[in-house]
C-alpha cells in the first residue's frame, strides 16, 4: 500500500537518470570490487613498491623499507639481461601477433564459407588448444622437439637431421612463438568468425551482382567492416604477447642463453629471488608498454568515420 | 557521460598523488635492522591440539600421511593440514604467502634456499631442547642457523655422488674414478663399452647447475665468499679452474649440451644413452621401475664419491628442513609435529615410505638403509660436505653461475670472462643479509 502524501507539496520524483545510474552501479559493484581488489590496488601497490628497495628480508615487515626513487628503474635499464628480454618480448609481439591473426583469419574465412556443415566440429577442434591445460601441452611439445623427439623423427624419415630445437638459440624462439600461436589462433578464429558473420550478406550479394570478385569484396567490404574486430583481436593478442610467460617458462625456462626469456619471466625470476622492488619496477614497465602499444593501436586502427 | 579525455588529467593527478603518498609513507618508515630472535621456551610433552597447516614441495611430503599415522593416533585432537605445492613454484609461493601473512604454521625449506626465509624473519627460533642438534649431520643443522640460533630442524638430508653403469665399467675393465683427472678417461671408457655418452651432465643452466659448479670450486680449494661473508669471491683461479673443468665434460665429448632434461635422466641411463651422473640418492630407487626389472639396479649400478679435485672430494649438503613460522598462532602444536618428524624412527619410516634419507645420523644404522650398498657412498660423502653460502642472494648468484657455465660450455665466452662476469654480477647484487 502506498503511503498518502499529506504535506500538500507534490512529491519530488527522482530523475530517471539517477535511478538508472544507481541500478547500473549495483550491477557493476561485484566487478568493481574484484577489479579494485585484484587489479587496481595491486597495480598501485606495484608502482609504490617499485620506488622502494623492498626485498625478501622484508618478508614480515613489508613497510619497513627505504624509498629509493627511480633507482630500480635505473638498475633495470642498466641490466643487459632486461634489455635483451624487452627485445625478446617485442619479438613475440612482432612475429606472434600477425601470424596468429593471419592463421585465425584464414581459418575463420574457411569456416564461414566453404565448410559450413562441419563448422561446429572444426570450430571445436581449432579451439581445443585454447582450453587445453598449457602445462600438459608444453610437456608434449618438449618431448616433440627433443633432439630425438617426434619432430626430428619425422624429419629423419625425409632425410633431414633436425636440431635440438629447444637447446639451440636459433630455433628455440621460433618453437616458443609457435606454441603461442598454436595456443591463441583459436581465439582469433572465433572472434573473426563472429565478425564475419556480422557482415551483411545483402551487401556482399549486391557487390557480387555488380561484378566484384572475391578479393575485391574482401578488400573493399569485408575487411573495412571487420576493422573493429581486427582492432580488438590485435590489442588482445598484443597484450597477451607483451605479458607472455607460460610458453617460455614451461618450454625453455628462458633458455638457451636467455634467448627466450620474456619480461614477464624476468619479473617472475626477480620475485623468486626476493627482489620485490626490481620485480615491481619490471611489472610497471610492462604496464607502460601495454598501455603505450594499446593506445597506438587504437589510434592507428580505429575505424574512421 | 563526460568525455574521458576531459577527466584524464584529474585522474592521473589523483593516481600519482596516491602513489606518491604511498611512497612517502614507505620512505618515512625507513629500514630498521632485523632484531635477533632468541630461542623460545621449551615445548612440553602434552598432546598437540588445534589445527596445524604444513606446506611442502610436492615430493618427499607425499608420504606424510603414512609417516604421521602414529602421531595422529597419539594426538587425536590435532588437525594436521598438509598442502603440497609444485616444487618449481614452491619458494615463490611460500614467499608470497609469508609476505601477505597467509603462510602456514610449518613450512619445509630446501637447504640451499632457507637463508632467504630465515633472514627475512619468517621463522621462529627452534625452542630450547626441542631436539638434539648433535644427532643430525652437522651440515644439515648448520644450514638452519644464523648467529648461533637455529631456525629450522633438518628433516631429510642428501648429498651428491657419482652414480654410474657398473656393468659397462666392468665390461671395459674400468675402475670408478677417484679424481678429476680420472673422471673424463672413465667416461670415455664407458663410451668405448657401448654408451652413447659417458656422462650425463646437468644442463639446466640454472641454480642447480650453478650449485654443481660450487662443488667443483670447493674441490679445487676455492671459496665462494669471504670468511666474514662480506663479499663474493668468484673471480678466482679456483673458479676459473672449476669452470674450465666443467666445460671439459662437453669439449672432451664425454657429455653434450643436449643431454637429457630432468625427466629423461633415468631412461637415458638405463638405455645406455648417458650412463653416469652426479646425482642424489633418489635415483637409486627409480632405476628398477624404469628398467621394468626387479634387481636391475643392484646388478648394473655403482656409486662412488664425487671425483676429488686438489682439495679433495667435497660435496654439498642438501635436503629439506622444517621451520615454524613466526606468525603461526599454534606454535606449540607445530613444534610438536616438527619434533616428531625429526625423530630417528620417524625418519626411517619416511625413508621406507618415500626414500627420503634421514638427516639423523643414527637412522642410517637401520638395516633398511645400512643393508643397501649403493647408499654407502652417499653416507660417506655426507661426512665430507659443505653448505652453500647462507646469504639471501645466494640463489641469484647460483643462477647466474649456471648462466655463465652455459656460455662457456657452448663456446660463447672463456672461463676467465665468465668468472669476471660472475664477480661483477655478484658485486652488483651484493651478499644480502
Amino acid at each position: 500500500m502506498t503511503a498518502l502524501n499529506t504535506s500538500g507539496v507534490p512529491r519530488k520524483r527522482r530523475p530517471r537518470g539517477v535511478r538508472t545510474s544507481a541500478i547500473a552501479w549495483i550491477f557493476l559493484a561485484p566487478f568493481a570490487i574484484v577489479f579494485l581488489t585484484y587489479t587496481a590496488i595491486p597495480a598501485l601497490a606495484a608502482i609504490g613498491f617499485s620506488l622502494t628497495d623492498l626485498q625478501g628480508r622484508d618478508l614480515r615487515n613489508p613497510f619497513n623499507v627505504d624509498f629509493v626513487a627511480i633507482d630500480n628503474y635505473v638498475r633495470l635499464f642498466a641490466d643487459a639481461r632486461f634489455i635483451r628480454d624487452i627485445g625478446n618480448t617485442l619479438l613475440f609481439v612482432v612475429v606472434g601477433v600477425p601470424l596468429t591473426m593471419a592463421l585465425g583469419f584464414a581459418l575463420a574465412v574457411s569456416l564461414n564459407s566453404g565448410i559450413r556443415r562441419l563448422r561446429g566440429v572444426f570450430r571445436t577442434i581449432f579451439f581445443a588448444p585454447v582450453v587445453t591445460n598449457i602445462v600438459a601441452i608444453a610437456l608434449i611439445w618438449q618431448y616433440a622437439f627433443n633432439s630425438d623427439g617426434t619432430v626430428n623423427n619425422v624429419l629423419a624419415n625425409f632425410g633431414f637431421a633436425g636440431p635440438n630445437w629447444l637447446d639451440d638459440t636459433n630455433t628455440a624462439m621460433p618453437v616458443v612463438i609457435l606454441l603461442g600461436i598454436w595456443r591463441n589462433f583459436g581465439t582469433a578464429m572465433l572472434l573473426f568468425l563472429a565478425g564475419l558473420q556480422a557482415v551483411p550478406e545483402d551487401v556482399q550479394e549486391a557487390a557480387s551482382l555488380d561484378g566484384a570478385g572475391w578479393w575485391s569484396r574482401m578488400w573493399h567490404i569485408t575487411l573495412p567492416l571487420l576493422l573493429p574486430t581486427i582492432l580488438l583481436i590485435s590489442v588482445l593478442l598484443t597484450v597477451f604477447y607483451l605479458q607472455v610467460f607460460d610458453e617460455p617458462y614451461l618450454l625453455t625456462d628462458g633458455g638457451p642463453l636467455g634467448s627466450t626469456e620474456s619480461i614477464a619471466l624476468y619479473t617472475y625470476n626477480q620475485f623468486g629471488f626476493g627482489n620485490y622492488g626490481i620485480s615491481s619496477a619490471a611489472s610497471v614497465v610492462t604496464l607502460v608498454l601495454v598501455a603505450v602499444v594499446s593506445v597506438v593501436q587504437f589510434r592507428l586502427l580505429r575505424p574512421r568515420t | 557521460m563526460p568525455p574521458l579525455t576531459h577527466s584524464r588529467p584529474v585522474r592521473l593527478t589523483a593516481g600519482l598523488a596516491m602513489v606518491a603518498s604511498a611512497a612517502l609513507v614507505l620512505s618515512g618508515c625507513g629500514r630498521v635492522d632485523n632484531a635477533g630472535t632468541s630461542a623460545s621456551t621449551a615445548v612440553d610433552d602434552k598432546p598437540a591440539t588445534g589445527t596445524v597447516s604444513l606446506w611442502a614441495p610436492d615430493g618427499d611430503a607425499n608420504a606424510l600421511d603414512d609417516t604421521m599415522a602414529t602421531f595422529k593416533e597419539e594426538n587425536p585432537d590435532l588437525d594436521l593440514e598438509v598442502t603440497l605445492i609444485p616444487e618449481s613454484e614452491y619458494n615463490t609461493k611460500l614467499q608470497a604467502a609469508i609476505a601477505s601473512g597467509t603462510g602456514p604454521d610449518i613450512a619445509q625449506t630446501y637447504t640451499e634456499a632457507q637463508a632467504g626465509f630465515i633472514k627475512g624473519e619468517a621463522f621462529a627460533a627452534v625452542p630450547d631442547r626441542l631436539v638434539d642438534e648433535d644427532s643430525f649431520f652437522p651440515g644439515s643443522w648448520a644450514a638452519g642457523e644464523v648467529d648461533g640460533v637455529a631456525y629450522t630442524v633438518p628433516w631429510y638430508a642428501y648429498t651428491y655422488t657419482l652414480v654410474y653403469r657398473k656393468d659397462l665399467a666392468d665390461a671395459a675393465g674400468l675402475t670408478a674414478p677417484a679424481t678429476w683427472e680420472d673422471a673424463i678417461p672413465f667416461f670415455e671408457g664407458l663410451q668405448s663399452a657401448g654408451a652413447v655418452k659417458g656422462f650425463g651432465a646437468s644442463i639446466g643452466w640454472d641454480s642447480y647447475t650453478g650449485q654443481d659448479l660450487a662443488q667443483l670450486v670447493w674441490q679445487a680449494g676455492g671459496e665462494l665468499i669471504s670468511d666474514d661473508e662480506s663479499e663474493w669471491t668468484l673471480d678466482t683461479p679456483e673458479m676459473i679452474e672449476a669452470i674450465n673443468y666443467s666445460a671439459s665434460y662437453f669439449t672432451s665429448g664425454a657429455a653434450d649440451t643436449s643431454s637429457p632434461g630432468f625427466l629423461d635422466t633415468q631412461p637415458y641411463f638405463v638405455s645406455g644413452k648417458s650412463v653416469s651422473m652426479i646425482t642424489g640418492p633418489w635415483v637409486i630407487g627409480q632405476f628398477d621401475a624404469v628398467a621394468e626389472e626387479d634387481g636391475w639396479t643392484a646388478e648394473n649400478v655403482g656409486s662412488t664419491l664425487v671425483p676429488a679435485g686438489s682439495a679433495g672430494s667435497v660435496g654439498a649438503i642438501a635436503g629439506g628442513s622444517l621451520g615454524v613460522l613466526a606468525d603461526s598462532d599454534n606454535q606449540d602444536a607445530a613444534w610438536k609435529v616438527v619434533r616428531f618428524l625429526s625423530e630417528s624412527d620417524t625418519q626411517i619410516a619416511q625413508y621406507e615410505s618415500y626414500g627420503s634419507l634421514p638427516a639423523v645420523q643414527a637412522a642410517w644404522d637401520d638395516p633398511a638403509i645400512a643393508d643397501q650398498p649403493l647408499l654407502d657412498a652417499f653416507f660417506e660423502q655426507l661426512q665430507s660436505t659443505r653448505s652453500y653460502p647462507q646469504r639471501t642472494t645466494w640463489l641469484q648468484i647460483a643462477t647466474q653461475m649456471g648462466t655463465e657455465m652455459e656460455s662457456v660450455a657452448k663456446g660463447q665466452e672463456t672461463a676467465e670472462e665468465a668468472a669476471a662476469n660472475l664477480q661483477a654480477f655478484a658485486d652488483g647484487v651484493g651478499t644480502g643479509e
